[in-house]
């Protein structure tokens, strides 16, 4: 249990020896402050407004404590709070007004929440008389906004300022995270609260109690599973950095030999280079990691939720296999694939449980079948791309030099498309928590903004983003947030002049059709310069490498533009709702 | 098509109708009937909602959805057999001078209907019960001229034991914690 923090408001240290009768009381949007620095909140990524005036005044004196980001759209604050919390485990912060300010957020806020990235939302609203009567810039963004947050709140009074804001921070940071979002009249705002200031860290909810340990049966039911399997598989999802457990998890599988694929946002969990990882699954992953779910007689699914692009279709994925499906979200296990031992709990929790009751073991044999998969892939995909000489830059070639560059310990950020799948597949991850992207919803525009907030909130830590010129041209303007702001942030543009991933499909299943994929693109290196950001661009591989030392060695953000070859495809490919076993290799 | 009764404990808030329908219209699930009230425990709402549907799979996953809401403290889903259900419903009948009279005593012994109001020209018959005993009132009474008729959605307990106060604030779940 956390001491309770009871603050007195700074006001009153500053009253001279005013009479101990009545404290002075503070305003809805004082509290609000005050509420923030008691939750150690250091840095908001706002944008303000009328309805969120009275907040922004406050914050005027609260600068020396609370580092305010100001973007250039709502969806770059969603997306920066999302990087900045996926980096550092906490909530990111997002402070706008009401009506257009808030809707702009939506975008972001359903990406936090089908990656489970905390997020609390501070949005205004207009004064509570004014509810319900299309006042200037009121939208309903509580109902906008409900199927999209894991709670949303709206305050209408200030004396509930306190007690709300440590409930959001709970909720959004606790069990599965995710987005909150509270809605403050501007009223709320304004008025003074009635009883002074007190401030406590919300430790439970009645209605709402995440297991994070296991029941002790559910552990031995999966230890039982796991020590009879003969091919057994662990597939790696999110949720496992999430809990911080990535030590657990390697404690867990070197003790059992079992081989470790990973989700697309489960990358990063255990390094690229563990003799027992096999790869990351899902619809561009690799393909010995894939099909050899099919193969597997039990598999341990870990912090994930079996996404239609891991399972392809999911009435033929793992028929064979008894499921252990380590979960924090009840409602996870059997929503899609039926699990033979459900263990509910944090990962790190269940890992540490797990780990005593699991018997020591080598599975070579079962590991060394991966191999011969692996030898394909290499052959008739990796391969090629590394070492054409001639014709365009190819995707996977600058990820891979990338990757050699920064010894796979940089944090990775990409967008939306192939250069996405490219970057997957390509960065050699060293470290854990290094990659951050849009998986669940897929959001183009995510990787500027999200570099940006991954940067704040590791700045110890080199920040690459790797952006597909369709992605950045929908929130190019957060160019101007990092040159105000002073952070590092490299940016490679991987442009083919097409939004690339639908051409692929294009080409692909629609016979060549190719209807409104190409881009007639500006000039990404003047732009960089309008905004005060270095830049260059590059279309020559002999110049490649240069390029990448120019942009990594450079002081401040830089914006490296690559040209690359305008048709190529992600390849290995699972079909969308075909099974893992008809994964296309061309 | 079975009928499920889903029963859910919430925090009385602001709101909370609408997450909790939210969940059904995501996943085209048809609401029959939905009964809100407080329950014997001062702030504890309870919402009975009917549905029908054909997988039990897909209702429990339903329900471990409506469980994730964070003011939600526990849901059920239970069968006809499992509960003790009713639903209450007013027949407004016309009963103008001349016209045949209501034979009182069949709708009193056979069907356990009562009139509750005599206007100047039409009754008010009201009958409890569950959908079919209402549904065989209805073909009884309406040889009479039916000038309005309104049912309530189901309300229901469970048959176990065990109260709202053993569940809650223990709130012992069902399904996997
Ligand atoms: C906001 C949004 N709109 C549309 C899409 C559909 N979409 C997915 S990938 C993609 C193309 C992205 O193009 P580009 O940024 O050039 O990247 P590339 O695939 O060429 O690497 C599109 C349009 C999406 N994911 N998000």
């Amino acid at each position: 249990m956390e001491a309770i923090a009871s603050i007195t408001p700074e006001i009153i240290e500053t009253t001279p020896a005013a009479p101990p009768v009545a404290p002075k009381l503070i305003s809805g949007s004082e509290a609000l402050m005050m509420a923030l620095v008691a939750e150690g909140v250091d840095t908001i990524f706002g944008y303000p407004g009328g309805a969120i005036m009275p907040v922004y005044d406050a914050l005027y004196d609260f600068q020396d404590r609370l580092n305010h980001i100001l973007v250039r759209h709502e969806q770059g604050a969603a997306h920066a709070a999302e990087g900045y919390a996926r980096v550092t485990g906490r909530a990111g912060v997002c402070l706008v007004t009401s009506g257009p300010g808030a809707t702009n957020l939506v975008t972001g806020i359903a990406d936090a929440l089908i990656d489970s990235t905390p997020m609390v939302c501070i949005v205004g609203q207009v004064a509570k008389k004014l509810l319900g009567t299309d006042a200037f810039q009121e939208a309903d963004v509580m109902g906008v906004t409900m199927p999209i947050t894991k709670w949303n709140y709206q305050i209408t009074d200030a004396d509930e300022v306190p007690d709300v804001i440590s409930k959001a921070f709970y909720i959004a940071q606790s069990g599965r995270p995710g987005p909150v979002l509270i809605d403050i009249t501007k009223s709320a705002q304004l008025e003074l609260m009635t009883k002074p200031f007190a401030y406590e860290r919300c430790q439970s909810i009645i209605s709402y109690r995440p297991r994070l340990v296991p029941k002790l049966e559910q552990v031995e039911a999966a230890a039982r599973l796991i020590n009879s399997a003969k091919r057994p598989y662990v597939l790696v999802g999110h949720g496992v950095q999430i809990a911080k457990a990535e030590a657990e998890l390697l404690t867990f599988v070197e003790k059992t030999g079992i081989p470790v694929a990973t989700t697309l946002l489960g990358q990063s969990t255990i390094s690229t280079a563990h003799p027992l990882y096999v790869g990351w699954l899902g619809m561009h992953g690799n393909y010995g990691a894939n099909v050899m779910t099919d193969q597997a007689d039990v598999v341990i699914a870990i912090g994930m939720r079996f996404d239609d692009r891991v399972t392809g279709d999911a009435s033929k994925f793992i028929k064979q296999a008894k499921v252990v499906h380590i979960e924090i979200d009840p409602s996870e296990i059997d929503k899609i694939i039926r699990a033979d031992a459900p263990v509910v709990g944090d990962a790190k929790e269940a890992l540490n449980a797990l780990l005593s009751l699991v018997n020591p073991n080598d599975h070579t044999v079962w590991r060394n079948e991966f191999r011969k998969y692996d030898v394909v892939e290499h052959e008739t995909i990796t391969q090629p791309v590394l070492n054409t000489a001639e014709g365009k830059i190819r995707m996977g070639e600058v990820v891979n030099m990338l990757s050699e560059k920064t010894n796979g310990e940089s944090i990775l950020v990409t967008d939306v498309g192939q250069h996405q799948m490219m970057a997957s597949r390509y960065y050699q991850f060293r470290r854990p928590n290094s990659l951050v992207t849009s998986g669940g919803m897929g959001t183009m525009g995510f990787a500027l903004p999200a570099a940006f907030g991954a940067q704040v909130g590791a700045p110890d830590r080199q920040v690459v983003a790797i952006i597909g010129d369709g992605c950045f041209q929908m929130t190019l303007q957060e160019l101007g947030t990092i040159v105000q702001n002073k952070q590092p942030v490299k940016a490679i543009i991987l442009n083919n002049n097409f939004l690339g991933m639908v051409r692929q499909w294009q080409q692909l299943f629609h016979q060549r059709r190719y209807s409104f994929v190409e881009l007639q693109n500006p000039d990404f290196i003047t732009i960089a310069k309008g905004f005060g950001m270095d830049g260059m661009t590059c279309d020559q591989r002999e110049n490649l490498s240069d390029a990448l030392d120019t942009m990594l060695n450079h002081d401040g953000p830089f914006l490296l533009e690559v040209i690359v070859e305008k048709e190529e495809n992600v390849f290995p490919m699972v079909p969308a709702g075909t099974s893992v076993s008809q994964i296309r290799l061309k | 098509m079975t009928t499920y009764t889903i029963c859910i404990f919430t925090e009385n808030t602001i709101g909370l109708l609408n997450r909790i329908t939210i969940i059904f219209t995501r996943r085209r699930i048809n609401i029959e009937s939905l009964t809100v009230s407080e329950t014997e425990r001062k702030g504890v709402s309870r919402f009975t909602i009917v549905i029908k549907h054909e997988s039990r799979e897909e209702v429990e996953k339903l329900v471990r959805q409506i469980r994730k809401i964070v003011e939600v403290m526990a849901v059920f889903g239970y069968l006809n057999d499992e509960i003790v259900y009713n639903e209450i419903a007013l027949f407004k009948v016309s009963t103008p001078l001349g016209s045949k009279p209501l034979d009182v005593e069949t709708i009193n012994k056979k069907y356990k209907a009562w009139v509750v109001y005599w206007g100047l020209d039409y009754v008010v018959i009201e009958k409890t019960g569950n959908d079919t005993e209402i549904f065989d009132f209805f073909a009884y009474i309406k040889q009479y001229d039916i000038l309005e008729f309104v049912r309530s959605g189901r309300v229901a307990v469970g048959k176990t034991e065990k109260g709202l106060v053993e569940y809650l604030p223990e709130m012992e779940w069902a399904y996997y914690l």
